[in-house]
């Protein structure tokens, strides 16, 4: 198994190795973000092009449309040039996204707690399913599988596994040390086991029945 | 089912590209367009974090200039170096960690509530260990006045430490204000060292104590009464 050097529980094999395929040439990203602070368009709509899917995706994973998502990701670049000299050259850049796109979705979160629902408690919101069904009529896979869990380990699994970052960028974006991000993946993938195995049983079973 | 086969699944559902619409995009780039222009980056954290222990330092000096240093006066050479330089290394370490909340991204070594609770702890502790007078006179009417002194010096503190840090953008307010909340209260506690020749130990330990707590759950209220208006 691969590690990036902060792999410490003994007790199971998770990967906490930045996915190769999404694996980001970050000093790129930092080198455009410090050419945005010094106003330039161009870098800003290179970063606007290279970050927003995964930001995009981001809030797919915790909303239940794409029409919230659209929203959110305007919301959140708004608040990132608004607050861009908050970003300091040589630190990480990806963190740094994270952390304000986690502000703006929780402060999305809270209004429309507010306003819409009133009467609506917090845990039975984070129950509800977290997917539609696209035009197609298909849910999107990534939503589907990250579904059961919880709202802060599916944002823990869609930093960790989809954008590929490492614990302690996680740990920088989520404002938490690493040791409780670990903590919290480990659950989480107690939880995508579990429901991975009972998806695999009914499989086997309606096989069987056929 | 394994741990491989989750990661195997997971990597398979990020393999599917999620595509945002051109069109948003664009309206996007559009919408910050037209505001381009260059920013100055804040600082890095040492400078900010010595500005907001010079502000701590400023307030208590002042604070005990106007009313008298007979608490410095009265202490021995130990109590002195082994108060002031806690209550120095707690005041740098709260402002340090202060600046990485009002940065976004920031790597944090202690979440607002651990800080509060361990700059409580070491006062309690070294307060315990310098002071052993176990008289108890006036103890609520003297005390009231040390920690209503010691909130009252903490104000300006935490005011001036936000204008420090106007720029900085706190993700979380609550926790914000809490971290500034400590970090004055921490000035409200020197002044108190320095003014207060008050040496029994209960009264030390629970007045002088008291400021932070109070100080940090006050810089906490401002900072949920900041959430609910929608301005952090």
């Amino acid at each position: 198994m691969v590690g990036n050097g902060l792999q410490g529980h003994a007790s199971t094999d998770i990967n906490f190795a930045k996915p190769i395929h999404f694996m980001h040439p970050d000093s790129n990203l930092e080198m455009l973000m410090a050419r945005y602070q010094e106003g330039d368009f161009a870098a800003a709509t290179a970063l606007i092009d290279r970050i927003s899917p995964q930001l995009h995706r981001f809030f797919v994973a915790q909303f239940a449309s794409r029409v919230d998502a659209d929203d959110l990701l305007q919301e959140t670049w708004l608040r990132i040039h608004k607050v861009r000299h908050t970003y300091r050259p040589g630190e990480p850049v990806l963190p740094w996204f994270y952390a304000i796109a986690r502000h703006v979705r929780v402060d999305h979160f809270r209004k429309s707690i507010r306003t819409a629902a009133r009467e609506r408690r917090l845990e039975d919101l984070s129950k509800l399913p977290v997917t539609v069904p696209d035009e197609t009529g298909r849910a999107d896979e990534l939503e589907a599988l990250l579904a059961p869990l919880s709202e802060s380990q599916r944002e823990l699994i869609e930093m960790l596994k989809v954008s590929g970052m490492s614990l302690e960028e996680v740990a920088r974006a989520t404002s938490s040390s690493v040791g409780s991000v670990k903590q919290k993946v480990h659950r989480a993938y107690k939880k995508l086991r579990e429901t991975m195995s009972v998806m695999g049983l009914r499989k086997g079973q309606d096989g069987g029945l056929q | 089912m394994k741990d491989g086969k989750i990661d195997e699944v997971l990597d398979k559902a990020a393999w599917t590209p999620h595509h945002v619409e051109p069109g948003l995009l664009k309206r996007v780039a559009a919408s910050i367009g037209s505001s381009m222009q260059p920013v100055r980056p804040l600082p890095p954290t040492w400078v900010l974090a010595c500005g907001l222990v010079l502000i701590c330092a400023t307030v208590a000096l002042a604070g005990a200039a106007r009313a008298g240093f007979y608490g410095f006066e009265k202490m021995g050479l130990l109590e002195r170096a082994l108060i002031f330089s806690t209550v120095g290394i707690l005041t740098w370490v709260a402002a340090t960690e202060f600046v990485h909340e009002m940065i976004p991204g920031s790597r944090r070594w202690m979440s607002a509530g651990t800080l509060l609770g361990m700059v409580s702890a070491l006062l309690v502790c070294v307060f315990a260990l310098m002071f052993h007078d176990y008289h108890t006179d006036h103890f609520v009417s003297v005390g009231l006045v040390c920690l209503v002194t010691g909130v009252l010096h903490a104000v300006p503190a935490a005011l001036l430490s936000w204008f420090l840090l106007r720029r900085g953008f706190a993700v979380n307010s609550v926790s914000a204000g809490l971290m500034a909340g400590t970090l004055a209260g921490l000035a409200g506690v020197g002044l108190l060292e320095l003014h207060c020749p008050n040496f029994q130990a209960t009264h030390i330990l629970v007045w002088h104590t008291m400021v932070v707590p109070v100080s940090g759950a006050l810089g906490g209220l401002v900072g949920l009464a900041q959430r609910f208006r929608g301005r952090v």
